[in-house]
């Protein structure tokens, strides 16, 4: 059983560098803090559904905090040309919440396998990656927080 | 071919090393997107087709993690490339294959890797499937920082064009970053200085070497970031190398290529805080043009990154004549380039104050202008280039019910700047999200567009039906009524279950610009069927 669980490890966070919301680099293995598990989201300024999914987080954020120990994670693809623009528009949307990262050279995203945002995942408290999605349609924050749940 | 074999065996000559240090606990990660057309005829738009009616572009990437360790490829197939695209995309290739080892303050990456100077003025290279662009360079980097004060990274290679790496063209950059703040323990702000250097190598002709043109060329870059509570001012000033610009059209001085040396300014001002979210980027470039080969024409073929700074549109309507930066041209007319900014404000009106109401209320303000330069080496602005004025509000108006609206002034100068003449058009836009359960909803797409040039007005619906978290059908039009009676409808659905997605929809598309990140290709006309299906694993 051992040695099955370690040859078929779970994809991880994995270690890149990424700017903070002041434009310190960071490393992304630091997210992953052994107590709380996070939803990670992908996003742009030019994507509407990525704006749309985070805003219906954002909403129901206060009732889920309540039931669920997590993180939201908004991981801005935007390049370096957009950045200011993401975090105003992150400001401008009310989400101070959510950890806000800036992967300037899709450093970040590429690593996940991004190919189009919104994606999401959801990762527990030890980076390992259970669940994730790709697109998004009104009322899939829903089984985002199951998911959540599942790993409280 | 040689620079291929150095750089497998770069990876050959790192791997035994790393794999010593790993105890198994590697894992695999990967991706694949499939997007291909079946093309229709259709005589009213006089739409392309691709030879056997029938495009397809395929991208399968797999990388391997095991402690600091990792490693990837990249195949893509183009059977053949989807209408629209580049013309160097073909065939199936191995176009992506590296090596890589970090640690926290060190790296070192052989094979092909994607990296950018600053905001990408001097140097920088990416990919964007939506253009059909990937710039990777093949080659090798070392990085290393030093605690959060100093960072220094060199690199070297050949840029990626098409679907192999350009056979002249070389590389070579160091970029560096050192933070005064972290050095003297500044706790509430940050300071910090960049700088880079980027040389590039390419044959010139004979004929443009008597012109004056050097086969390698150094540009550079100065960077300054400074950031406290809530406001940032960053600010960049480039030397982007010389350029070639050749144009067999025009004749300058009766010669067929001018040389150029580039240089770039850029500022941004930003604020954050209390629901406030402000920004503001000025940039002026001049000949920055920087290619991957000189000889190739194709939309993929740049080795920095310009794009247009003004508001970003999602909505079809509103994209119609999107902005096209011009940072230099011989090509009709010679002009050096432009000067402009963009101001945007976004505002969260909270909940329980009088404007935001029981559920708040977002809004957005996006002004942008640009010109053409009045004269080489000028700061002074001369044809109006492009000009917006955008204001979006959104609101949950009850628990089921959202509500956006835009509204969208455009001024276009459709000659790039030779004319003063220029389109003007009005757009609103109405973007409407109904929730009936909290898994199932509709969303709606009015929008108008008003003009007295070019094809006059146009308008367009479209209709969304989301079962969440699986299954979106839509459809759409956009009806060009003002003059050439065009409608442009599209229906589909997609299908997401994880991480796999696939969407099929058919329909009729309009030649124009597609724009991904501010950069635009120009798509013909074409009407067919698509199906788009996209994996990780």
């Amino acid at each position: 059983m051992m040695l099955l669980i370690s040859s078929a490890a779970m994809a991880q966070i994995p270690s890149v560098k990424v700017e903070d919301g002041k434009g310190k680099v960071i490393n992304t293995s630091e997210l992953v803090d052994g107590e709380t598990p996070m939803i990670i989201s992908f996003w742009a300024v030019t994507c509407k559904p990525c704006i749309r999914e985070l805003d219906a987080i954002n909403d129901v954020y206060p009732d889920w905090i309540e039931e669920a120990n997590f993180r939201v994670v908004a991981v801005s693809t935007d390049d370096a040309r957009f950045t200011a623009q993401a975090r105003s528009l992150a400001e401008g949307h009310g989400w101070g919440d959510y950890t806000l990262l800036y992967d300037k050279n899709g450093d970040f995203k590429r690593a996940m396998n991004v190919q189009f945002t919104p994606q999401v995942y959801v990762v527990d408290k030890n980076g390992n990656i259970v669940y994730s999605h790709t697109g998004y349609t009104p009322g899939g924050e829903y089984e985002l927080f199951e998911q959540i749940k599942k790993l409280q | 071919m040689k620079r291929a074999l150095l750089a497998l065996l770069l990876c050959g000559a790192v791997a035994p090393a790393v794999l010593a240090q790993t105890d198994g606990k590697g894992y695999l990660v990967g991706s694949f997107e499939s997007n291909s057309i079946v093309y229709a005829d259709d005589s009213v738009t006089n739409a392309q087709k691709a030879e056997g009616n029938f495009g397809t572009n395929n991208y399968l990437k797999a990388d391997y993690y095991a402690g600091n360790f990792s490693a990837g490829i990249q195949m893509e197939a183009y059977q053949p490339a989807l209408v629209g695209y580049p013309n160097n995309l073909e065939g199936a290739h191995l176009t992506n294959y590296y090596m890589q080892w970090a640690d926290e303050d060190f790296a070192v990456t052989a094979g092909t890797f994607y990296d950018q100077f600053g905001s990408g003025l001097l140097f920088r290279t990416y990919e964007d499937r939506t253009l059909g662009m990937n710039t990777a360079m093949l080659g090798a980097r070392i990085s290393y920082q030093y605690k959060d004060i100093a960072r220094l990274k060199a690199l070297w290679g050949a840029p990626r064009l098409g679907v192999e790496a350009a056979p002249e063209t070389q590389v070579r950059g160091v970029d560096g970053s050192f933070s005064l703040s972290s050095l003297l323990g500044w706790g509430a702000t940050n300071l910090a200085f960049e700088g880079s250097l980027l040389n590039r190598y390419e044959p010139v002709s004979p004929i443009q070497e008597e012109l004056g043109a050097n086969a390698s060329t150094m540009g550079y870059s100065a960077r300054l970031n400074f950031e406290r509570s809530g406001f940032i001012a960053r600010a960049e000033w480039v030397d982007g190398g010389e350029k070639i610009y050749s144009n067999p059209n025009i004749l300058i001085d009766g010669k067929a290529n001018l040389i150029k040396r580039g240089n770039a300014q850029l500022v941004e001002l930003s604020y954050s805080g209390g629901g406030l979210g402000v920004s503001f980027t000025g940039r002026r470039m001049e000949w920055m043009a920087s290619k991957v080969s000189y000889a190739s024409s194709q939309t993929n073929n740049a080795l920095n990154y310009l794009p247009a700074l003004c508001a970003q549109y999602s909505y079809a309507i509103t994209n119609l004549n999107p902005y096209i930066p011009q940072p230099g041209t011989t090509s009709g007319f010679i002009n050096s380039g432009e000067i402009g900014g963009q101001l945007d404000v976004y505002y969260n009106f909270r909940r329980g104050t009088t404007l935001g109401g029981k559920r708040g209320m977002k809004v957005n303000l996006n002004l942008s202008t640009y010109y053409n330069l009045k004269e080489e080496g000028s700061y002074v602005p001369k044809t109006l280039l492009w000009r917006n004025v955008n204001v979006g509000v959104e609101k949950q108006v009850s628990r089921k019910f959202k509500m956006q609206l835009l509204y969208s002034m455009q001024e276009y100068n459709p000659s790039h700047g030779e004319g003063r003449g220029t389109w003007l058009s009005n757009m609103v836009v109405a973007d409407l999200l109904y929730k009936y359960t909290p898994t199932f909803s509709t969303r709606m797409e009015l929008a108008y567009l008003t003009t007295f040039e070019d094809h006059k007005d146009w308008m367009s619906g479209l209709l969304e039906v989301n079962f969440a978290p699986a299954w979106s059908l839509f459809a759409s039009d956009m009806f060009n009524h003002g003059d050439t009676k065009i409608h442009y409808y599209n229906f589909g659905f997609s299908y997401t279950a994880g991480r796999t997605r696939v969407a099929l929809s058919y329909g009729r598309n309009r030649a124009g610009m597609v724009c991904s990140g501010g950069v635009c290709r120009l798509m013909p006309a074409y009407t067919g069927g698509n199906l788009v299906v996209s994996t990780s694993f």
